[in-house]
């Protein structure tokens, strides 16, 4: 009997372990690049394994290089393995995200950078608007010949969003500065982004900007010392002395709140309809910088404290300028948005009338571009 | 102008270079009868052998002769399988693609991100090139080893009644081609993007299989085919928004016109100047 009751025992032991495993919540990521490309998907590892060590209770599982239109099969895998949150991290999977929605309802889903939603699917975004808008203004004190290059992934509204952005920010500094964009049709290939950098210096462009998923552009820029933004990662460290500022995520606080709601019920299938993360600034989700804490590079501080603009008819640096800004819009009620009207698109066609602002949706299927963009810019409207 | 023409050749060579490399080495391991596929894959694991090396030690003249040392046992595997064991010769060169690009990618995981403080120099691979193209070409029409591989690409059988050692020039030439991949690869991680990234070697090699035909097989032209597509490469960015001509246009030109060269050798019902016993395995006896 009493060699029973030590079996009884272990039993309820394991019986106890394996519910303990079981309680363990799976979260699972697809991504549409490797992890290592220093750019988009790196970001989002980066984010999961922060946000993984936030929860004990979370697992995770991610898929890299999963090319868009592939989604489906790697979603199927991944619910077959138990995955309850499904993280698509690329724009081209949006429509077999929904599909995907309504095959497992049981299943919360969460698309990024789309804005298809579903009952068990939210859309999520940590967006860079704000910052480009600030490189910019740094752009436009920096350059010489008033024409800023830009090496652009793809046509989408996402880039016309940042391109926009980033020209109001330069014209701000240098009304009469050019920023002139050229498409590489690729979000990782550094033989195009190298050339494309190199055909824009070639051109005259003496500060350069990017959209690509590698360091690319930061490395060509830096051979010729051309001042350069990062995009995306901390690119400091390939460029120290001609990486002036640039763009930082920080997927991981959209991760951590939205996977704390769904483990205590707020976000459950048949709530997330209306659930659209668009963060900035004000939520931390993005950083101005070509490293964490580093907003501007300090080997350029003193050129950017020398320039100047005009803010409603008083001379200010542009340093004084970015900064200001920066904590406006990181604070809980910023006052300056970089889209605020009156705005034209660059055919003259009035966009934002004046004193009002663009709307998430206006944002998100933004395919116009402002005056200055030089280049062609595919499906702009006529 | 002439400062515009002048940067557009420089950035073609500078694009050209790892295409003129991996093509000299097609040249002569086509000359010697063998077809290799593979050159994407022995360029991938080349430039991450290359890298790993680089990065640890400073010495990218260690890491090219590395790279060069990898892409030659790369080669060596399809040489094994294709010459001794007589398998399907364009099936074993697609495996080493993709065997390549994957065990490059599986490796190079934790590079994945890092980067070169001190790069490499464009110019002495630039220049190394060209060097080799003039050698080869005295090589294969002046000397008498330069005959012997040609030989053995014409006609191995003729050869092997002269006493020429068939399979060991083969041998021999498969592993020079793969050296060349293996260096291509080299510049692409140490000079030309000196970091790593998976897949950084974005089809070139797959441009260098075609400008081998592309050449004629002729280690000169290939100096200009690889300037050329260079050239191409570099125009589809720098004329964007400058002209009217789609640079779609230009991104699909290499790939146009390798088509139309193999078409008209189709139309001329010949082989252009192939080797005539270019992928076709050799065994004493055999008719």
């Amino acid at each position: 009997m009493r060699g029973h009751g030590w079996l009884a025992l272990l039993v309820l032991g394991l019986c106890s372990a394996a519910q303990a495993e079981e309680q363990k919540f799976k979260a699972c990521f697809i991504y549409v690049g490797p992890v290592g490309d220093i750019g988009w998907s790196y970001a989002h590892d980066e984010a999961r394994k922060l946000t993984l060590k936030e929860f004990p209770w979370l697992e995770t599982q991610y898929v890299e290089s999963v090319p868009e239109g592939q989604a489906l099969p790697v979603i199927d895998r991944l619910v077959k393995g138990g995955c309850k949150a499904v993280f698509t991290t690329s724009f081209g999977f949006m429509d077999q995200t929904l599909e995907a929605a309504k095959k497992y309802p049981e299943v919360v889903f969460a698309h990024a950078t789309g804005f298809k939603r579903a009952p068990n699917m939210a859309t999520y975004m940590a967006d860079f608007y704000q910052v480009y808008y600030l490189n910019g203004l740094m752009a436009g004190a920096l350059t010489k010949t008033g024409k800023v290059g830009y090496v652009a992934a793809f046509p989408i509204p996402e880039l016309k969003r940042h391109i926009s952005a980033f020209a109001l920010g330069v014209r701000a500094v240098n009304p009469e500065a050019t920023v002139n964009v050229k498409w590489i049709n690729s979000w990782v290939s550094p033989t195009k982004a190298r050339e494309a950098a190199e055909a824009l210096m070639a051109e005259g462009n003496d500060v350069l900007a990017f959209t690509e998923d590698t360091a690319t552009v930061v490395q060509a820029a830096g051979r010729k010392k051309v001042p350069v933004f990062a995009h995306y990662s901390p690119m400091h460290r390939f460029s120290p002395d001609f990486v002036v500022s640039g763009q930082l995520v920080h997927w991981e606080k959209i991760y951590i709140d939205f996977l704390k709601k769904v483990r205590d019920g707020t976000y459950a299938p048949g709530k997330l309809q209306d659930v659209d993360y668009w963060w900035l600034l004000r939520e931390g989700a993005v950083e101005l910088g070509a490293q964490p804490g580093m907003p501007i590079n300090p080997k350029w501080v003193d050129a950017l404290k020398k320039a100047q603009m005009t803010v409603e008819g008083k001379p200010v640096s542009v340093h004084d300028r970015v900064m200001t800004l920066l904590k406006d819009m990181s604070s809980s009620k910023p006052g300056f948005d970089p889209f605020q009207g009156p705005l034209t698109d660059r055919q003259g066609k009035a966009r934002v009338p004046a004193g009002k602002g663009m709307s998430i949706q206006e944002l998100n299927q933004m395919q116009w571009v402002v005056p200055g963009v030089v280049g062609p810019v595919a499906d702009e409207p006529k | 102008m002439t400062e515009e023409v002048l940067q557009a050749l420089l950035r073609a060579l500078s694009f050209g270079t790892p295409l003129l490399l991996a093509t000299l080495g097609g040249i002569i391991n086509e000359r010697a009868g063998v077809v290799n596929l593979g050159v994407e894959g022995m360029m991938a694991v080349g430039a991450l052998a290359a890298f790993g090396l680089a990065s640890g030690s400073g010495a990218w003249e260690w890491a090219v002769g590395l790279a060069a040392l990898v892409g030659a046992l790369a080669a060596l595997v399809h040489g094994f399988v294709t010459l001794t064991l007589r398998a399907n010769t364009y099936v074993s060169g697609l495996a080493l693609s993709l065997l390549g690009l994957g065990v490059s990618g599986l490796l190079g995981k934790p590079y994945e991100g890092a980067f070169l403080f001190e790069s490499a120099p464009e110019l002495p691979f630039t220049l190394a090139a060209g060097g080799l193209a003039v050698l080869l070409w005295g090589f294969l029409f002046f000397t008498r080893p330069g005959l012997v591989l040609r030989s053995v690409g014409e006609n191995p059988a003729a050869a092997d009644a002269l006493g020429i050692p068939v399979l060991a020039v083969r041998y021999l030439a498969v592993a020079f081609g793969g050296a060349l991949a293996g260096v291509a690869g080299a510049f692409l991680s140490l000079a030309y993007q000196p970091a790593w990234t998976d897949g950084m070697t974005a089809g070139l090699g797959w441009i260098a299989v075609a400008l081998v035909i592309f050449s004629g097989w002729h280690p000169l032209r290939a100096v200009l085919g690889a300037v050329f597509f260079g050239l191409l490469y570099y125009l589809q960015f720098r004329l964007q928004s400058q002209s009217q001509v789609p640079t779609e246009l230009f991104a699909a030109m290499p790939y146009l016109l390798v088509v139309g060269v193999l078409a008209l050798a189709g139309v001329r019902r010949s082989r252009g100047a192939a080797p005539a016993a270019l992928g076709r395995s050799y065994q004493r006896g055999e008719r």
